[in-house]
């Protein structure tokens, strides 16, 4: 437990159309990748406002991968509002002193099994190296 | 025909709160890698969840009616199952809560196996099953009944253009029952295959292809020929549309040409005139405002051929050189003979020239008067020369081919033919790179024939070569008609080459974004007569599908505004990403007059861009509301339900 | 074998790729009852093999799966996969098909898809689904996005080891299970048999499969495939990224010396869409398409082989002669050039594909009296009026099964073969 925690969680929003049966398809490929993701399955992550990402950071989520249908999505203009909205929260997270890298905006296919498990390995890389949200130092905070 | 009943969906509020839990094995599918006793034991103590179960296959039927007993017994109101991915088994067991006389929509799936045991091992996997489980069920507590939108339908639809797709996709409707309303701009009925003769690649004449469907379309009582109509005024939603449309005698001179054809040609009312079309009705005499109501609006506004700028390839500024159009209507009034001679001239050598106004690459090519560039290919306009060179070459023999060419795309079946057929025939093939188009020039020999075209020969390795000829035939290429207005009235989109767009070419090929409205023919890309025709059947089937049905169902994971929390700043209707589903409207509360938001769920798409930007979280869509994934997330962080289980 | 519950239906479906799906879905949404018959032990035909597809350039897997699932969920439709039609024939006012289910030695009913019995197998065998470039087990799901999830066991392969059987959790491997006979009833049919690749074995100028590192378009499907064989870009003979890639068009098509004069229609859009993906995978390869004439007819199509030309794919004028093994895995390619040098050529690749032809995959001879053409494809009545009419009473032809088509030009057929079979229904109910 105190390890998982150590290791901070990763939030996965899934796109229904798309990356949720991506991930889907991971798993029926027996991939394996670490355990402390958690998908949540959204018909499109445009729904979700800027406080939301804030909020998830602070109950103590490490990293947020939105895992969208980019520019394919079934709901037309939902990609470019999403991209626009997700500029807004790096800002608010620099402000907070959060690294934007926490946050990462993806397109995954139902196929994109290989594209799914970096994802998943690069957060998973990077919120180990970081740490719990807040634990950034302030001069890291806003790099990348 | 076998119907299925659907059971309605109840819909009346449940108490809410009493979530039951039912964690899958999936014969070891599952617990192999996850403890599935003490998952349930965890979710014993998750907020409202008032038991937790376990069976070897959720899925088969113990499990369902384990669900089933629950649900009946008063014990749960709420289902979470933890099993596999929803997309195997969320319809399952939604029509499992269904059976017990549930709201389907109580329902909230846990994804044990594909995103837990299969890919996670050791008390990881345990411990994120939980967590999942915990989730599911904070949603679950939350979770509404709702039922899905149903919207009546006006039994009919209306189908604008009568050409050949407008044509075809009234009478396959009208054929499979439905009232069907036909609406042409010009008095004529045939589009612009009643401009032709013989069609490409096995010769049917426009005249049969014309006479048969009109024919058909105007003996068919279930539907209604307008003539001389345009559509001024468009409102509604699919299942309702209204629209005003007038009919007017013709002005300035419109359509003079045909209608003097027309008399000339001793045809009445209803009979197929070459070139010009048939007339089903006479023109009206006075104006006349037609109010229609339709469930769904076939469109069937077609193309026209591309009109040469003057000057291009020496159009209009030699009287030799034709576009392929104005050729075969030639062609069809020319006298037999060994050669070919039109309006008293013999022509020895013909040359065709293909992709006018057709394949035009920026920076290569002028741009058109429109200042656009058709960058497209026509599809059907090598088909439709060789068939011509063919035509010429076999009944006036002593008439020679010349024929210039980018790339010849005789696609389709029995055009391949065609192409060899004209080898055989002997016409002269010359291969033209684009930006090295060939020129037509005035023949400085006043003994040879008139124009002389001369071109860099790709098929002899770029040697120029001047092919003195009799006449031009330009294989010019298809663009929309111009309907802007009235695609503006209807807000359907318009792609970057002109033609109407679909929503997707694979998925939806004949939808575009407004529900209800649909595309029929060239109106959305080139097609030829078959192509048309097939796109015609594909519109109908889904006009079908809604009349035949009498209603729409729709999702019901719309927006949804919350009045006791909404204060009418109105961002959401900005960020709405379907035109018209939100919209501001006066209501009184308290005695005031004030702004709030309205949905209309039958345009909202369900995509949530409102609820992001709402200050007061007064828009959510139903189903996926925020404070449902904020719970949500709260479980996946909380240890609370871990611990001491 | 179970036999399936219904055995009579308002329309039967023959073929469940994307010209049968959309078919059945448009006869289902207007609550008339349809079977699939699909001779796979998978729907999705064709196009769920395909990596990317051409002009969106969407996931392929992601354009078909919502209409696999759509059509397998939907109530009123019947999916039977892993059948073959025996027969179909008229009777009384109604046609009459004789069907044949193929044994899986695994109960459809009591499966799971949980694929223990996959990763039980010891057998190894090349995955046609991977082009023949990767392995799969004798017991196995076809692939992953597969529907139904359904085991099959592939009883060439198998040892008879009894692992499968002995994991299985609910007991389903059945190694004694017959084929089924059963019959079906419906008023109307559509035929949407698809098409398969002519055999590479039939092309003896192209080395009928023996010249290392030439492979079929479809293998190169499965390259660039996100779930491909390698996850890259490899050739199949040594492991090596190719630097110097060449399409061959019209192998097959076009060819009056296999007897297919006609063109396949999608081979220069498909080898354009590999094309312009190989030249991401490989952003320094050298890629080469030698063509007759480029036929990019449909929507966005010539724009999409601008786009490819500007992308530096080179496109060279010429009709390939024959291939012949170059030096390490090298293929020569001997052709005859249109272009400013003119006369016969001979250039090197590292992988050379064959843009091969389209031929039907179904012959009704001996099951049904359904007329084809010269081209051995599906006749059709009224070509120009009603596109899917076939010379046989209520049965309607849609997508490839009547000439080679793309999956647009298939799934708007599959549309008007659905309003003609409901049309018909429709005009024989009234008559009764």
């Amino acid at each position: 437990m105190e390890a998982a925690k150590a290791n901070g969680k990763i939030l996965i929003l899934a796109e229904d159309a798309c990356a949720y049966p991506g991930a889907d398809a991971a798993g029926q490929g027996h991939m394996s990748y670490s355990a402390n993701t958690y998908i949540m399955r959204v018909k499109a992550a445009v729904l979700f406002p800027e406080q939301f990402y804030l909020d998830c950071f602070h109950k103590g989520i490490a990293g947020i991968i939105i895992m969208s249908c980019g520019v394919e999505t079934p709901y037309h203009g939902a990609y470019e509002a999403l991209a626009r909205r997700i500029d807004r929260v790096y800002a608010l997270m620099k402000q907070e002193g959060l690294d934007i890298r926490r946050l990462r905006l993806t397109a995954i296919c139902t196929v994109c099994t290989r594209a799914f498990i970096k994802e998943v390995q690069q957060m998973q890389d990077l919120v180990s190296q970081l740490g719990p949200p807040g634990s950034e130092p302030a001069a890291a905070a806003g790099a990348a | 025909m076998a119907k299925k009943k659907k059971p309605e969906p109840k819909t009346e509020p449940t108490t809410g709160g009493k979530v039951g839990v039912y964690v899958c094995h999936c014969g070891g599918n599952i617990s192999d890698a996850v403890d599935v006793e003490q998952v349930c034991a965890q979710a014993r103590k998750i907020p409202g969840v008032v038991v937790a179960r376990d069976n070897m296959f959720m899925c088969s039927d113990p499990g369902q009616e384990m669900i089933i007993e629950d649900l009946k017994s008063g014990l749960v109101d709420r289902v979470v199952v933890a099993s596999c991915s929803p997309s195997l088994h969320e319809t399952t067991f939604r029509s499992a809560l269904a059976r017990a006389g549930a709201n389907p929509y109580v329902y909230e799936q846990a994804n044990l196996r594909e995103q837990v045991s299969w890919v996670h091992h050791g008390p990881a996997a345990t411990s994120k099953a939980s967590r999942l489980v915990a989730a599911a069920a904070a949603k679950a507590g939350q979770l509404k009944p709702l039922a899905p939108l149903r919207v009546e339908v006006q039994p009919r639809a209306a189908v604008i253009g009568g050409g050949v797709a407008g044509l075809k996709s009234a009478l396959e409707l009208a054929q499979r029952g439905q009232e069907v309303i036909l609406l042409e701009k010009s008095p004529f009925l045939g589009g612009q295959v009643a401009q032709l003769d013989r069609l490409a690649p096995l010769g049917e004449t426009a005249a049969r292809i014309i006479g048969e469907l009109a024919a058909a379309v105007l003996q068919h009582p279930a539907i209604k020929v307008y003539t001389c109509v345009q559509v001024e005024g468009f409102e509604g939603y699919i299942g309702n549309f209204k629209l005003k449309v007038i009919r007017r005698p013709p002005g300035g001179g419109e359509y003079a040409a045909q209608l003097s054809t027309l008399s000339q040609s001793g045809q009445g009312l209803g009979e197929f005139v070459p070139f010009v079309g048939l007339m089903p009705a006479s023109i009206p005499e006075t104006q006349e405002d037609i109010h229609l109501e339709a469930g769904v609006i076939i469109l069937a506004t077609g193309m026209r051929p591309y009109g040469p700028r003057t000057g291009e390839y020496g159009y209009q500024k030699f009287p030799q050189v034709v576009t392929l159009p104005e050729f075969i209507r030639l062609l069809a009034a020319a006298p037999p003979g060994d050669t070919l001679a039109l309006e008293g001239r013999p022509i020895r050598g013909a040359a065709l020239i293909h992709c006018v106004g057709s394949r035009q690459i920026p920076g290569v090519h002028e741009e058109n008067e429109g200042g656009y560039l058709n960058e497209y290919c026509s599809r059907t306009c090598c088909g439709a020369s060789l068939y011509a060179a063919n035509l010429l070459r076999e009944n006036y023999p002593q008439t020679r081919i010349f024929d210039f060419y980018r790339d010849i795309r005789t696609y389709g079946r029995g055009q391949e033919e065609l192409y060899t057929q004209a080898a055989h025939n002997q016409a002269v093939f010359f291969r033209f790179e684009a930006g090295e188009e060939p020129q037509v020039l005035e023949n400085p020999d006043p003994q040879g024939p008139p124009l002389l075209v001369r071109v860099q020969d790709v098929l002899t390795f770029g040697e120029e070569i001047e092919v003195p000829v009799d006449l031009v035939v330009l294989a010019v290429g298809q663009e929309p008609n111009p309907v802007a207005d009235l695609v503006e009235k209807m807000k359907i989109p318009v792609a970057a080459d002109r033609f109407l767009q679909e929503v997707h070419p694979k998925l939806r090929p004949v939808e575009v974004a407004v529900a209800g409205i649909f595309l029929a023919g060239a109106c959305q890309a080139p097609f030829d007569v078959g192509e048309t025709c097939a796109a015609a059947g594909a519109a109908a089937v889904k006009a079908a599908a809604i009349l035949s049905r009498g209603y729409v169902e729709l999702d019901p994971f719309v927006a949804e505004v919350d009045l006791s929390k909404c204060q009418g700043a109105g961002a959401c209707v900005e960020a709405c990403l379907a035109d018209g589903a939100l919209t501001m409207v006066e209501l009184e509360v308290g005695g005031q007059k004030v702004k709030r938001a309205q949905v209309n769920p039958v345009l909202c798409i369900g995509c949530g861009a409102c609820v992001a930007v709402c200050p007061e979280n007064a828009i959510n869509v139903q189903g996926w509301t925020l404070k449902q994934f904020e719970s949500m997330v709260d479980m996946v962080v909380s240890d609370e339900y871990l611990e001491g289980a | 074998m179970a036999t399936p519950k219904k055995l009579s239906f308002d329309a039967l479906v023959l073929g469940g790729g994307i010209a049968g799906l959309e078919a059945a879905l448009n006869l289902a949404e207007q609550d008339f009852s349809v079977v699939v018959v699909e001779q796979d032990a998978s729907i999705g035909g064709k196009m769920i093999r395909l990596s990317k597809v051409f002009p969106t350039l969407d996931c392929s897997s992601c354009i078909t799966t919502p209409k696999m699932a759509a059509a397998a969920h939907h109530p009123q439709i019947t999916i039977l996969t892993y059948c073959e039609l025996q027969t179909l024939k008229r009777q009384n006012g109604g046609l009459v098909a004789g069907i044949v289910q193929k044994p899986r030695y695994v109960d459809a009913e009591k499966c799971i898809g949980c694929r223990q019995c996959e990763y039980q197998c010891p057998v190894l065998v090349p995955d046609a689904e991977q082009g023949g470039l990767a392995a799969r087990k004798a017991a196995y799901i076809p692939f992953s996005n597969a529907i139904p999830q359904t085991a099959l066991i592939d009883t060439a392969n198998c040892i008879l080891c009894g692992r499968c059987a002995k994991i299985c959790p609910t007991q389903a491997v059945d190694y004694f299970e017959q084929p089924g006979e059963f019959t079906l009833t419906a008023g109307a049919a559509v035929i949407a048999t698809g098409f398969e690749m002519i055999p590479l074995k039939d092309k003896v100028q192209y080395g009928q499969g023996q010249i290392p590192n030439v492979i079929t378009a479809l293998q190169m499907e499965r390259l660039l495939a996100p779930h491909g064989p390698y996850n890259r870009v490899l050739r199949p003979y040594d492991g090596m990224e190719p630097d110097n890639i060449a399409f061959i068009q019209c192998a097959g098509s076009r060819d009056q010396s296999l007897g297919l004069g006609y063109c396949s229609r999608v081979c220069c859009m498909y080898a354009v869409k590999e094309a312009m993906l190989l030249s991401g995978a490989l952003p320094l390869a050298d890629i080469t398409v030698y063509y007759m004439d480029i036929r990019a007819f449909g929507k966005g199509y010539e724009q999409f082989y601008q786009t490819a030309q500007a992308m530096g794919v080179n496109f060279v004028k010429g009709k390939v002669a024959y291939l012949d093994p170059g030096e390490n895995g090298a293929v020569k390619v001997r052709y005859e050039s249109q272009d400013a040098a003119g006369g016969v050529q001979v250039a090197e690749h590292d992988l050379v594909v064959l843009s091969l032809g389209l031929v039907p995959a179904w012959d009704p001879q001996g099951r049904c009296v359904l007329s084809t053409a010269g081209d051995k494809f599906i006749k059709t009545v009224k070509p120009k009026t009603s596109p899917t009419l076939t010379d046989l009473e209520g049965v309607f032809v849609a997508g490839a099964a009547a000439g080679p088509k793309d999956i647009v030009d298939s799934i708007v057929e599959a549309g008007a073969a659905a309003m003609e079979a409901s049309r018909y229904l429709t005009s024989v109910s009234s008559k009764q």
